[in-house]
């Protein structure tokens, strides 16, 4: 027979607290308070606003119109729509993977033990804290056909020397380059993750004779992969939304269409056409929901796909 | 401490000042950062203290602005008790999101200079305001195409600035030097044929050693500049629409028409000549010879590497400024076949008033003013466009032998239909324009992908 445990003290919920514990929320929520203020006016209000001018017709001037879903069928049927988000996807699938390779090997590049790894580190970081309208616009004499830099140094290599603003097939291409050079910023979150890493592990697998690339496979990559994870994800974020590049590489758009062919239409491109150009802003909100709805499921599939992935050193296998 | 661990610190150290830099760096150079947030005015410097401010906000730039300067200093002159500040912003036909953001924020101008053809979508998205009774009117005063642009539902939003036409326009020397004979387009002979043209300007073509244009015979459409979608000069769609005898809408079932044969023929017509001439091969030149926001003494026209080019009546302004002394000089547009009826087709500004202005009153007198024979006599001299106002398209004081050619062709000449979709319409075939032009897509499929995207609008506002 066993003896019957004695009865817990029963709380009412899960959540319960105690008074302690009452006092400390109040003061902590007292303390962020000045950010929860705008948390909510700044960023919980404008996606709600959001959410009901995409049932409304709105030129952004005169009163919105309530129109139900009408804005989302329509949707569905333009083709702009599907260009732009086409286009994003395109942008997203080559940018985030090549910004975590350029980011990892500048990292490792920043990590090695010579005497002027300052100003390596420094010239990697450089680019990074130049605003993006500035390199788009210096990307736009550099891409030139004619006169660019980039078709020189091609030409000069023997290389094919594309019309990188001019054709369709390459304008994504310029913009995926003008994204790398801010690469230096993520290199930095890299080079954390890097230096985290104990220098036990390598040297243990020195001692059992792993070279260079065995490291790297079994022992810099595992232990990298929540930096990775969390460069895919904010990655992921940057790329659905890019916008400044587009826009200054196409001219603002101002003359009708986003680059050839419509080429450079990313989503968010397409949203400020709406609202701005067009006076949809009740149909640009719309895109925006849908933009947020993608962005969220995709960021889940993507915590989803990394449970098979990712390693954390402090969890249990 | 070692030495090396010091220097890691000091690496570690580095590297935060350089991220608290780059987290800085953006935020402080974005945008009207450290600049005044409005635009500095280029007028008014001369008014009086104490005078009604007027702000006036136009897109253009050198050498309309020139212009523009000289109507309002006259204004302010003449009336000293109101003080009209002009300001260049940036913007365009169908781009009006500096004023859009201004109005919503409260700092919009009293008068805004409007693509004509706007007018109506912007009064429905009332950007515009309606203007007074003493406005509307003065409707017999201008051309007929004209004030229609400016209506929406039965109200007057804008009152006509000016008006223009469209010709060929083309380079003697280059021709002659090509070894073709220029006497062959001259006006005279009526209008000379697509093929004669392409066959002039394919003379005239020079390549280099790679394969790519040095100097080009003509652009009839695009890419424009940069190499982006839309005309080179004035090779519009509505250009080759009309020369094919296109209609871009019915304005009573209040439809647009970009299906239209005559359109899709026009479409065609640009379809079939990029790829005979390569888009790739047009679009590097282009993206080389005319870069966006390009000065206008960079127009290739005028730096010898084009022979000829669609164009208007205000090149005879700006060949005598730009020209470098070359002989230049022009002819109806180019016509499918041999004995067709040529086309042409006229637009223009306008000068609109902006919702919640404080002085209306003041900024109505300016609007009547700079419209009124005053203001467009000036502006149709100095800029050698077109007057709307029949008064004055009968004044000979106005126009020179080569202007009077240009006056001439206006009562022929089409207009696009006064739509309040006119914006988005025009954006829509731009974009056709640049697929077409680079072949990626047939006219048929270009032009039914315009009417899906703009006839739900159309339907939603109504004519």
């Amino acid at each position: 027979m066993t003896a019957a445990a004695p009865a817990a003290p029963r709380r009412s919920s899960r959540f319960a607290l105690g008074k302690v514990e009452r006092r400390n929320l109040r003061w902590g929520l007292l303390f962020i308070s000045p950010w929860l203020i705008g948390f909510l006016i700044f960023g919980i209000l404008p996606i709600l606003y959001t959410f009901y001018l995409s049932l409304t017709r709105y030129s952004g001037l005169a009163d919105p119109d309530f129109i139900g879903v009408q804005n989302y069928g329509r949707m569905v049927g333009d083709p702009l729509f599907w260009k732009a988000a086409s286009v994003t996807l395109y942008y997203t699938l080559l940018a985030v993977p090549l910004g975590v390779v350029v980011s990892m090997v500048l990292a490792m590049a920043m990590n090695q033990k010579v005497r002027e790894v300052t100003l390596y580190r420094a010239i990697f970081y450089l680019p990074s804290i130049l605003p993006v309208f500035a390199i788009s616009f210096v990307f736009v004499v550099f891409l030139n056909p004619g006169y660019g830099l980039v078709n020189w140094l091609l030409t000069a290599a023997g290389l094919p020397s594309p019309n990188w603003l001019g054709d369709p097939n390459y304008t994504v291409i310029s913009l995926v380059m003008i994204a790398q050079l801010g690469a230096g910023q993520w290199a930095l979150v890299f080079l954390a993750g890097l230096r985290g890493i104990p220098t036990e592990l390598y040297e243990s697998a020195e001692i059992d004779g792993a070279g260079a690339w065995r490291k790297f496979k079994s022992i810099t990559l595992p232990l990298m992969t929540p930096v990775i994870l969390y460069d895919i994800i904010i990655g992921l974020s940057f790329g659905l939304q890019v916008f400044t590049s587009a826009y200054i590489l196409t001219g603002g758009g101002s003359r009708g269409a986003a680059g050839p062919d419509n080429s450079l239409l990313t989503f968010v491109y397409y949203v400020y056409k709406q609202a701005f150009q067009f006076g949809a802003m009740g149909y640009a909100a719309t895109l925006s929901v849908v933009l947020f709805i993608a962005s969220l499921v995709l960021a889940g599939a993507v915590f989803r796909w990394a449970r098979g992935w990712v390693f954390y050193a402090g969890e249990e296998a | 401490m070692t030495s090396s661990s010091r220097r890691s610190r000091s690496l570690v150290l580095g590297s935060l000042v350089a991220l608290v830099v780059g987290a800085c760096g953006p935020a402080a150079t974005s945008p009207g950062a450290g600049a005044s947030a409005e635009p500095t005015a280029v007028t008014g410097a001369a008014c009086q203290a104490g005078a009604t401010e007027v702000k006036f906000w136009t897109s253009h730039t050198p050498p309309d602005t020139d212009s523009l300067t000289n109507i309002v200093n006259a204004f302010n002159a003449a009336n000293p008790d109101i003080c009209v500040k002009m300001t260049i912003v940036p913007g365009g036909e169908t781009d009006i999101v500096k004023l859009v953001t201004a109005i919503r924020g409260g700092v919009a101008p009293d008068v805004y200079e409007a693509d004509r053809f706007t007018v109506p979508q912007r009064a429905a998205e009332k950007v515009l305001a309606e203007l007074p009774a003493s406005s509307a009117a003065l409707k017999d005063q201008h051309l007929e195409f004209a004030w229609a642009e400016t209506q929406y539902q039965g109200k007057t939003y804008a009152l006509p600035f000016d008006t223009d036409a469209r010709a060929l326009w083309y380079n003697k020397d280059l021709i002659t030097a090509a070894g073709e004979d220029p006497a062959q387009l001259d006006i005279s002979k009526g209008a000379p044929t697509i093929e004669l043209v392409t066959r002039i300007a394919d003379a005239i073509n020079k390549k280099d050693a790679s394969g790519n244009y040095e100097v080009m015979g003509w652009m009839p459409g695009g890419p424009g500049p940069g190499g982006n979608p839309g005309a080179f000069d004035q090779g519009w769609h509505y250009t080759w629409g009309f020369v094919h005898g296109g209609s871009f809408a019915d304005l009573a079932t209040c439809k647009v028409t970009p299906t239209d044969p005559g359109v899709v023929a026009g479409y065609q017509f640009m379809y079939d000549w990029q790829k005979a001439h390569d888009p790739q091969a047009v679009a590097r030149w282009v993206s080389t010879n005319f870069p966006p926001n390009a000065p206008a003494q960079q127009f290739p026209f005028w730096t010898q590497k084009l022979g000829m080019t669609i164009s208007g009546d205000w090149q005879i302004a700006n060949a005598a400024k730009y020209g470098g002394g070359h002989d230049y000089a022009f002819t109806f547009i180019p016509v499918a076949n041999a004995g067709d009826t040529p086309a042409t087709w006229a637009g223009g500004w306008s000068m609109a008033l902006i919702p919640g202005s404080k002085v209306p009153e003041q900024a109505v007198k300016f609007i009547e003013y700079i419209t009124g024979p005053e203001g467009q006599k000036v502006y149709v001299k100095e800029t050698t466009h077109l007057p709307t106002l029949k008064a004055l398209l009968a004044d000979a004081s106005l126009y020179d032998e080569q202007h009077k050619v240009f006056l001439d062709l206006l009562p022929s000449a089409h207009s696009r239909p006064p739509l309040a979709v006119g914006g988005i319409y025009w954006d829509a075939l731009t974009q056709a324009q640049g697929s077409v032009e680079l072949n990626t897509k047939t006219p048929q499929e270009a032009l039914a992908e315009v009417q899906t995207t703009v006839q739900p609008r159309l339907d939603e506002v109504g004519c």
